[in-house]
Order: C-alpha cells, then structure tokens, then sequence
C-alpha cells in the first residue's frame, strides 16, 4: 500500500520549463544563456559553470534539476539548454532535445549529410527510426501538442534535405 | 598480519607513485577482508595521507580505508574547475540574434549569453558573449557561424581572456541559514547561527551537492528527522557535502557511512564532518568507482575514474548492516544499483530515496516495491522521495 504524503505547494509546471521560484509577478531579466550540456551530466565545471556563475546562478541547483529532468534521455545526448537568468539570481530553463539533423546522423550512423542531398543518397533509414526519433521529439516543448504523424512528415523533410533516404523497412 | 605492514609501508611511499600503479598494487595485496576502493586516481593530485581505522564494534562492517586530503584553501582547485576558457563579445543585429547563437553553439562555443544590460547595445544590434573552450580555434568557429546564417559582411568581435574564478563559491556566496523543520537548521559555515538552542548543521559544500536549501534535501532531512531513534547505523548512499550524514548523527545516530563517487564530494564532506565536530568514531566516507562515471568525465574533468570501473560497492558497503540507507541522487542510479541499496540494509530498515521528480515516482515504485513494505511517498514541489522498510521476507539478498 502506498501513502501520499503532499507537503508545500507545487509550482506550475508547463511541460519542459521550469521554474526556480514561485512568483508569477514577471521578474527583471538579466540575461539568457544557452548552452549544450549531455543530459544527467551537468557539473559545475565548464561549460555550465563559467556561463551560469556569472550571474550567481545556483550552480548545484542546476545541474540537480537539469540532471534529473533528462534522466529519460540516453546518457550524454546533447541537449540544448536555454536559462532565463533573473536579476534576483533566480533562474528559469527549458531544454530541447538534439535537432532532428543531430537524431538522424546517429541512426543512420553517420558524420555528414549527404554532399548532393536529392541525387546522392548519404544512408537509408525506415520509418521504424523516424516514428522513434518522432516520440523523443514529442516530448520537447512546443511540440508537446503535434501529431506524431506531423512530427514524422518533418523528419522525413529533414531526411531527405540530407541525402537520407526513408524506406518503409530495412532488410 | 602482512597486508598491515604493507599499508604502513603505503602510507610513507604514497607520494612517490602513479596512482595507476598504486591501484594496481593495492588490489593485488588485499586479503578479502579488506575493503579498497579503486578509484584512488585523484590522490596524485591531492596532498593525502591513508589511514585504516577497525571499528570494533561490529563484525560485519568491513575494515574500511578513510582517505582524506590535506586541508586546503579555496586555491587548490583540482583540474576539472580550472579548465581554462575564453569569452568573446560579438556585435550582431538583433534580428539575426536567436539564428547566430544557434550556429555559434553548432560550431564550437561552450555557451552563448545575451545579456540584458549590455553596453553595447544600440538600436539595432545587441552583444552576444559567447564562452570557447580553450582549444578551439575561435576565428574559425566564429567565421563558421557567421557563414553558415549568410551573413555577408566581417563579423566584428572582441576576444577576452577570463580570469579563472571559483565560481561555484561565487554561486554560494549567496547562501543563507535555511529552516527546513521547527528546530532544524543548515547553517554555512560563514555564518553564524539563528537559533543556537536549535539544532544546527554548519556547512560549508565547496563543489558537493547538499546546501539543505534544495527540496529533495529537505524531504530527506524530513525523513531522517521523523524515523531516527538513537543508535541507528546510516548508509548515505551519494552523500555529496555529507548533509545527511551529518544531519543523522545530530539526530542520534551512532554511526554514519557516506559514499560517493566524487571525490570532490568526499573532500567536502569530510572538512563538514569537521565543521560540526563529527570524528572518524562516528562518521567514515569512502569514496567508490562508479561504472558510468567514464560518461561524466567527458572533456572537462581529469579526475574520478578513468578505465577502472570495477562496482566494489558491494563488499565497501557490506551486506544487511544499516538501519537506515538514504540515498538522494538520480533516477537511474537509484534503478540500477537497486540490489545494492537494498542489500546494504537490515530486514526492517529503513531505506529513503529521493532525487527524482514527482512524475519518476512511479518508475521508482516498480523496481523497489518488491523489496519495500510500508512505503511513503512525500512531496516538496516538483521533487519527491519514497521511503519504505526493507521486507522481513526476503531470501537471498
């Protein structure tokens, strides 16, 4: 049997923002930093703690909140990190997945696009890789709202712009 | 016994040896009773000194290495701090603004910041700093960048070379006594106590994680507040700046064990046992290798673990000897050395964890739920932990 214990008030959580602070009273911006950092491995060090310490940002803080948000992600995927630095040395962050240009290369396991996308095919992927690359995808904001079959038409367009070729199954 | 004289021995050559050669010698010598870590790459970095301690109170703990570092100033900062960077200031457009600094990351900058109060702003362009690792060839990248939004004309920067700073101190100089409880403080080691009748943790975490300020520390101090006795043994599994350690024996333990894999963490930990008067009779720290850590160390850092990912874990820790095992750390850590923690503590313990968010409970439930009986949830804004007794009925554990 399990006891929920609810203690302290929960702070709004709107899909992958989070928020450092309970204010809803828009706050002064000092600045916004972006940043790549491998999910479940931000530490203090380069390139999150020169970027952040500079606005006295709870650097610990951080690195716990970001760790434990992309624990779902595969250890080391870039991810892309954008940190609203508030005056108050509070902070607020939303992370974004690898571009789908960054998915595609790992599927298809390789360094560049195609060199004449259109009339040299790079590699061959199936749908299978686009409809798993297209759930990962989902779950960045902004997309959290758009068919998978939306998401997947765009992949497919980014494929092809790279020379990859999609086919239906792989032999 | 032999393997005592040669720790003796150790102890006065430590200084001279590769500290690969010393891991080597160190698990080739030990007799199964002993229990080393093999992680020791950080020692040749470090002014240090091994010392053994033989706690005679109970047979199943066994014999455990204490390694600890000289005492240091803020200046000694290990190499993964003190990578050194470059900042370059660029002049860009503002509407090209978000497309740049999407490209300048692409190619090669650590960060890029756009700051609010720039003096450089003008109507119609605004200044982006961006952060380089040192090795990178900055012109190139900028070059790059620039290129790859169209952008005809000679982009204009400014390069600086930063000081190397502590910024993690700077991050913490803003770090006040916190309340988490009625009675219950976490006071950095600057300043001085609000309530000196109240129960007070002096802290000072250096580059560890655990200030009391973070919600999955406080639920965890909750925990060890409401369920702690008198006399219990505590396992703080990942124990950062030693918080929860510390915190157990202010609450009555009679013996804490923290263990990490940073050894950052251990240095920090063992200058708080320090702090709040806690001597090795009744707090020990040890620092284990971990098998994922070659994934942290990426560019940044030269120390932890490097090629030697052997879990000694089990035979550190011991098998059914803790009352309490609190661990706040990470969901996938918590799944994957789920055995672990479960088996370090006695039928009936206690066991904690927390470092997950609300929506990583259920996760948590389904790999422990097995083991646990009676288990509590609580929450503190997006963070949870769950705590349960470790059942009776286990078989083999």
């Amino acid at each position: 049997m399990v006891v929920w214990l609810l203690s302290s008030i929960s702070n709004p959580n709107h899909h992958n923002h989070f928020q450092s602070s309970t204010m809803s009273v828009p706050k002064a911006v000092a600045a916004t930093i972006r940043l790549r950092v491998p999910a479940g491995a931000a530490r203090p060090a380069p390139p999150v703690g020169p970027a952040l310490g500079q606005y006295r940002l709870n650097l610990m803080a951080f690195c716990k909140d970001f760790n434990a948000r992309t624990q779902k992600f595969k250890a080391d995927t870039p991810m892309s990190v954008t940190i609203t630095a508030y005056k108050d040395n509070t902070f607020d962050f939303t992370v974004k997945s690898p571009s789908v240009t960054w998915y595609l290369k790992k599927a298809a396991g390789i360094e560049s696009g195609s060199t004449r996308p259109g009339h040299v095919t790079a590699t061959t992927l199936s749908l299978r890789h686009v409809y798993e690359i297209a759930k990962v995808k989902q779950s960045d904001p902004y997309l959290q709202n758009m068919p998978l079959e939306s998401i997947s038409k765009s992949i497919i367009g980014t494929a092809s712009s790279m020379g990859i070729k999609i086919v239906k199954d792989l032999d | 016994m032999a393997s005592w004289h040669f720790l003796k021995h150790l102890t006065y050559t430590l200084g001279a040896h590769s500290t690969t050669v010393l891991s080597r010698r160190l698990i080739r010598s030990s007799s199964p009773a002993l229990s080393i870590s093999s992680s020791l790459t950080f020692l040749s970095k470090h002014r240090h000194k091994v010392s053994y301690h033989c706690p005679s109170h109970n047979n199943n703990i066994p014999i455990k290495f204490r390694i600890h570092t000289a005492a240091s100033s803020s200046t000694a900062l290990p190499d993964k701090a003190s990578t050194p960077y470059l900042s370059v200031l660029i002049h860009c457009p503002k509407d090209n603004a978000d497309v740049l600094s999407e490209a300048l990351l692409c190619f090669g900058a650590s960060s890029v910041t756009m700051d609010q109060n720039d003096a450089c702003q003008t109507l119609d362009e605004i200044c982006i700093t961006s952060i380089y690792p040192q090795e990178e060839d900055i012109n190139l990248s900028i070059s790059h960048a620039f290129d790859s939004i169209g952008f005809k004309e000679k982009p204009r920067y400014e390069i600086k070379a930063i000081e190397e700073e502590d910024w993690i101190k700077r991050s913490q100089e803003s770090f006040r006594p916190v309340e988490v409880t009625k009675g219950l403080w976490v006071v950095p080691e600057w300043s001085t106590p609000t309530d000196v009748q109240a129960t007070n943790i002096i802290l000072n975490p250096g580059h560890a994680f655990g200030t009391g300020e973070h919600a999955s520390t406080k639920l965890c101090l909750l925990l060890l507040h409401g369920c702690i006795k008198g006399g219990e043994y505590i396992l703080d599994y990942g124990t950062g700046s030693g918080i929860l350690a510390i915190a157990a024996l202010k609450f009555g333990a009679a013996f804490a064990v923290g263990i990490d894999v940073d050894s950052q963490a251990i240095e920090s930990a063992y200058q708080n046992a320090a702090l709040n008067n806690i001597g090795p009779d009744r707090m020990q720290l040890q620092l284990i290798a971990s098998e994922n850590s070659a994934s942290l160390v990426g560019d940044w850092t030269s120390g932890v673990v490097q090629g030697e990912n052997t879990r000694e874990i089990q035979t550190v820790t011991g098998n059914n000897t803790y009352d309490v095992v609190i661990a706040n750390i990470l969901l996938n850590p918590l799944l994957e050395n789920a055995d672990q923690i479960i088996s370090c503590a006695k039928p009936g313990a206690i066991i904690g964890l927390s470092g997950i968010l609300s929506e990583q409970v259920h996760h948590i439930l389904e790999r422990y739920s097995p083991f646990l009986e009676g288990i509590e949830v609580s929450k503190m804004d997006d963070w949870a932990c769950v705590s349960g007794r470790k059942s009776r009925n286990l078989d083999a554990c």
